[in-house]
């Protein structure tokens, strides 16, 4: 890239392995490798990426590629992910990072050593658990106002059971599902706007699990089976690199 | 919930984009805690470090906001032709007592 003033954006930082290298460009320091790509500062630079951010199309492509690199990595090596965005002026600030960084690194890495992370979002579809909670009621003629106030304030209590409900069937997967995991943390639903679906999500859980055990998703088929008739459904994500695991 | 859906997706199928930005902007390791866009010779570990996109927070203040708010407090987002909204223009002409914006 002569010409262009380039940095070092880091995807992460896995244990050093053979075979790191066809995956990205590779800074190697003793036990560590941090997983690099040279940059332009034209599309990395400061004022440009807060433009860059807004456009959609442009943060989903770099978005899944950083996302990318640390899928292939993570399948030869522990690695530690970085947070998008992070890019260095030279490589030699790379293996600073690495020395200076060395212990939490590796203790970084230690902790997430086969295993993975799993996703599991449950999602409410909140007529089916109104229904459930006895509340459905018989449409019919409104003849006065007087009945569609009353119907009016007895959907309003009702939709706030179905809410309440709701976080607490989440809250109540979240600890079982713990139960079947090494860690896990209950992050903030996705909203509507980002799913793209109409129903509201009520658990958006991840999860560290060991390689190949199945106990997580054995007690998603049995909450699913369990919550059938109340109208909740899971998803399970991944495997995915450790992102939501590796904060010190 | 279908077989697919619980499935575990050892093969390349392709990710939410809500789950991959959810994990590659809010997630993962911050270099040296929440580091200003605008801080470009920040002292770090005694290293350089160019520039960051920290956190969702700084991407909020960017305007990078859609995928914020609450799954149940959603309204906010609707036009103002919404039937809630509409319901409730009704019910204030109506002088009957207002359906709660949100709940």
């Amino acid at each position: 890239m002569i010409g262009v003033a380039t940095g070092w954006y880091v995807y992460g930082v896995a244990a050093r392995r053979d075979g790191l290298e066809a995956i990205a460009q590779v800074v190697g320091r003793g036990p560590l490798a941090a997983l690099v790509a040279e940059v332009p500062l034209d599309e990395y630079g400061e004022e440009t990426l807060r433009e860059r951010l807004n456009d959609r199309v442009w943060l989903e492509e770099k978005a899944r590629a950083h996302e990318e690199v640390l899928q292939a990595v993570a399948s030869i090596a522990p690695v530690v992910p970085l947070r998008f965005g992070t890019i260095y002026d030279e490589l030699a600030d790379v293996e600073r990072l690495l020395d200076t960084q060395a212990a939490s690194f590796e203790s970084a890495l230690e902790r997430v050593r086969g295993r993975v992370e799993l996703g599991v979002k449950a999602w409410a579809e909140p007529s089916r658990l109104a229904a459930a909670l006895g509340g459905d009621e018989p449409a019919g003629a409104e003849p006065s106002g007087r009945a569609y106030l009353e119907r009016r304030q007895r959907e309003q209590r009702l939709a706030a059971e179905v809410a309440a409900r709701s976080a607490e069937l989440g809250e109540n997967a979240h600890r079982r599902l713990l139960a079947a995991a090494v860690e896990g943390v209950a992050n903030r639903p996705q909203p509507r706007e980002l799913t793209g679906r109409d129903e509201p999500m009520i658990l958006n859980g991840a999860y560290l699990v060991p390689v190949g055990d199945d106990a997580l998703h054995a007690e998603v088929e049995r909450l699913a089976a369990e919550h059938e008739s109340l109208g909740i459904t899971y998803e399970v994500t991944g495997p995915w690199p450790p992102h939501n695991f590796v904060e010190t | 919930m279908s077989s697919r859906e619980l499935a575990h997706r050892s093969g390349p199928a392709p990710a939410q984009l809500a789950d991959v930005l959810e994990r590659v902007l809010d997630k993962g390791i911050v270099i040296a805690g929440d580091i200003q866009i605008n801080l470009l010779d920040i002292e770090l570990l005694t290293v350089k470090l160019r520039l960051l996109v920290a956190s969702a927070d700084k991407a909020r203040e960017m305007g990078i906001d859609w995928w914020e708010g609450d799954a149940f407090l959603s309204s906010r987002h609707r036009d103002g032709n919404s039937l809630d909204s509409r319901l409730r223009r009704l019910e204030e002409k109506a002088g009957l007592p207002t359906t709660p914006e949100e709940q």
